[in-house]
């Protein structure tokens, strides 16, 4: 645990930019604050509550992202059947949902390795589509077997009843809803550090992320961790599940409504590195649930809130399409697509040396 | 395929002509023709996209969307908003052929601009980003409702012919030949496009995007134009449900699952050829239709449970079909040069 303290200048310069961005955002909040009025907090408590479990399923999705690199399109309804399964212990079994959880953490990752040993393994080597295609038959297995199942009505998970906390009137606080999910997320976002740096599995995975082949030559069992990878990724999925079942209700497309956002997550910081997940998962759900304010100012509906995480996401698209966080891949320009329209138009002079220049290096 | 998957003809043949029971079935199975031909047009323009292309459109929902509500605004008499209804845009009243300009050209020049920050990228983002852009389109059809009537949607939609006594045998055999004439003209005018340099250009982006504009190619534009045209066709394709369904809302009609279907469509039939996703239409909205016609006789208890299991068939089928024969049925034909 000593490489904890030992400050780098490279660790040293990460944690001077953290310590910025944190500053700035607290001042743009007090800002917000004393121009509106406290109550607009409440907007910044929702972003961190969906902030927390996006980033958690954020986590998950970019490990199997970077380990087996195809986007995981049943991942949302893998959330939902982790909040199921939790939902059938909390139930049937009449258990808390602590249980619950830790039950459905450990099915899931079951679950995950069963996926790959059954589909995901026989279509390695085959590009991003078919996986993509593959996993999107996998999510509308489970989510229309968890119709046929527990049909499609809402359910609510049975936890003790607390009351929301009142800090001024309009601005609550709520145990569970509030600081359990935000709580529940900053334990995984820290175990992931954990085990990426600490563990010698974290530190396979990361290297057969960073290159297969290589990692291979250097004796890492691959395999092996693929199959850590895929039960690190759905038992994530699971909590993520439980989590969203426990701010609002369980319903067969609970995990399908946020496998979006999840996404522009993942893509916003960078897609295989688990930081950027947690930066991306918090400017994605803290852009959501600010927004509103903002929609409502412009006398546009509230439900149009879920267009600004893609909104974000497009213009990271075009602007850095590496993420926040990851690293740019060594031939990339800055704003490659500009000069793409322009070329298409014909109208950039200097195009043809540029090609030229390309061809030739 | 949460495509209006009961087809009103019970209530039809109980109230409009109950002696004509003969012609019942043939009005069933004219539904079932014109919505095979709507999603044939949706896999026509997904395969020039992906199976021509490479590039995998996960926003064809969307599309489909724009090319559905251009028709609908376009051709609908005036509706005022009413106790009940909140009232669309419209009452042009235009003709159904200029209603077809139309929408091919919104939903057209709607995916050039997605192509444009999205086509350079690799198909994982392409996926996920035309996904987004689809759900995005929902919500506003869902949320403007001064144009799109919300959740309600836009009804009525005039019979592409009216005829005197009101008959729905006379209707659906009307929409089954506009169906298949511009399904036809389609077949004719793709398998010029597909066979000539334009097309061989785009195999050869799919094939290998680099040899390609190292011949001295504009892959990019290629792949634009590709795009924008796939998404022309699944316009069209919104004009033809449009006209033949004659009511559109927005949350069961454009979802996510019609993107699915349409996938599961051309991969069943064979990607990269015309027939495969004619074949593939027909072939993937018939198992709708039979879980359609099938639920009267099922037993009870599978009632409710007979739509999830056939979306349950369905994502088998894209994981066994991707693991075993990721071609299709018909397979694209090879090409050998000599």
């Amino acid at each position: 645990m000593r490489e904890v303290l030992r400050f780098t200048p490279r660790s040293r310069r990460q944690l001077l930019r953290a310590l910025i961005v944190t500053t700035i955002f607290v001042i743009f909040l007090a800002a917000l604050a004393t121009l509106f009025g406290i109550t607009i907090l409440q907007y910044t408590l929702a972003g961190f509550r969906l902030s927390s479990i996006v980033i958690v399923a954020a986590i998950g999705l970019t490990v199997i992202y970077g380990i087996r690199g195809f986007a995981n399109f049943a991942y949302g309804d893998l959330m939902t059947l982790g909040a199921y399964v939790a939902l059938f212990v909390n139930m049937n079994m009449a258990l808390s949902l602590v249980w619950g959880a830790i039950v459905s953490f450990v099915v899931l990752a079951l679950v995950g390795i069963l996926l790959e040993v059954l589909i995901f393994a026989r279509l390695e080597g085959r590009g991003p589509v078919p996986p993509i295609v593959a996993s999107v038959g996998v999510g509308l297995i489970v989510q229309n077997g968890i119709r046929a199942v527990a049909t499609t009505q809402q359910w609510i998970f049975r936890v003790p009843f607390i009351p929301e906390i009142p800090i001024v009137p309009g601005l609550g606080f709520h145990w569970i809803r509030d600081l359990g999910t935000v709580a529940v997320g900053l334990a995984f976002m820290i175990s992931v550090h954990i085990l990426l740096t600490y563990t010698n599995l974290g530190k396979a995975m990361r290297a057969t992320a960073d290159n297969l082949e290589l990692a291979k030559a250097t004796g890492i069992d691959t395999k092996l961790v693929t199959y850590a990878a895929w039960a690190v990724s759905c038992s994530f999925a699971s909590t993520a599940g439980v989590l969203l079942g426990l701010i609002g209700v369980v319903s067969p497309v609970i995990g399908f409504n946020v496998l979006l956002l999840v996404f522009a997550a993942v893509i916003v910081g960078g897609i295989g590195s688990p930081y950027g997940a947690v930066l991306g998962g918090l400017v994605i759900g803290l852009s959501q649930e600010m927004s509103v304010p903002l929609l409502l100012g412009l006398g546009a509906s509230s439900a149009y809130k879920v267009a600004i995480p893609f909104i974000v996401m497009i213009a990271v698209l075009i602007l850095r399409p590496w993420g926040i966080a990851g690293r740019p891949p060594p031939f990339a320009r800055r704003v490659f697509f500009i000069e793409k329209i322009l070329d298409a138009i014909g109208g950039r002079p200097g195009a043809a040396q540029d090609a030229e220049r390309e061809s030739g290096g | 395929m949460g495509v209006p998957a009961r087809p009103r003809t019970r209530n039809e043949r109980a109230g409009a002509d109950r002696t004509a029971i003969d012609t019942g079935i043939l009005t069933n199975v004219g539904f079932y023709v014109y919505v095979s031909i709507v999603f044939a047009l949706l896999a026509l323009g997904f395969n020039l996209q992906w199976g021509y292309t490479g590039l995998f459109n996960a926003g064809i929902a969307g599309f489909f969307l724009i090319g559905a509500y251009t028709t609908a605004i376009a051709i609908t008499p005036p509706t005022p908003p009413s106790i009940g209804y909140p009232g669309h845009l419209g009452g042009f009243s235009l003709p159904l052929w200029l209603a077809a300009i139309l929408s091919m050209a919104a939903a057209g020049s709607v995916a050039a601009l997605v192509a444009l920050p999205t086509v350079r990228l690799r198909a994982d983002y392409l996926a996920i980003a035309t996904l987004a852009f689809a759900e995005v389109l929902r919500v506003v059809a869902i949320n403007w409702e001064s144009v799109t009537a919300g959740t309600i949607g836009i009804f009525p939609i005039p019979q592409p012919v009216e005829f005197n006594p009101p008959s729905a045998f006379l209707n659906a055999m009307v929409k089954v030949a506009i169906g298949a004439g511009v399904l036809l003209i389609l077949l004719v005018v793709l398998l010029f496009m597909t066979e000539s340099p334009w097309g061989r250009v785009l195999r050869a982006v799919r094939e290998d995007e680099e040899a390609t504009m190292a011949l001295g190619k504009n892959t990019f534009l290629y792949k634009l134009q590709a795009f924008a045209i796939g998404g022309a066709l699944m316009g069209l394709a919104g004009w033809l449900f449009t006209i033949t369904i004659n009511y559109i809302e927005p949350s069961g009609s454009f979802a996510p699952a019609i993107t699915f279907s349409v996938w599961v469509m051309v991969i069943v039939g064979g990607a990269g050829n015309l027939r495969g996703a004619i074949v593939g239409a027909f072939a993937i909205y018939g198992l709708e239709w039979l879980s359609v016609q099938l639920k009267d006789y099922a037993p009870r208890e599978l009632k409710d449970t007979i739509f999830y299991i056939r979306l349950m068939i369905v994502g088998t089928l894209l994981i066994v079909l991707i693991i075993y024969r990721p071609e299709g049925i018909l397979r694209e034909k090879k090409r050998i040069l000599r």
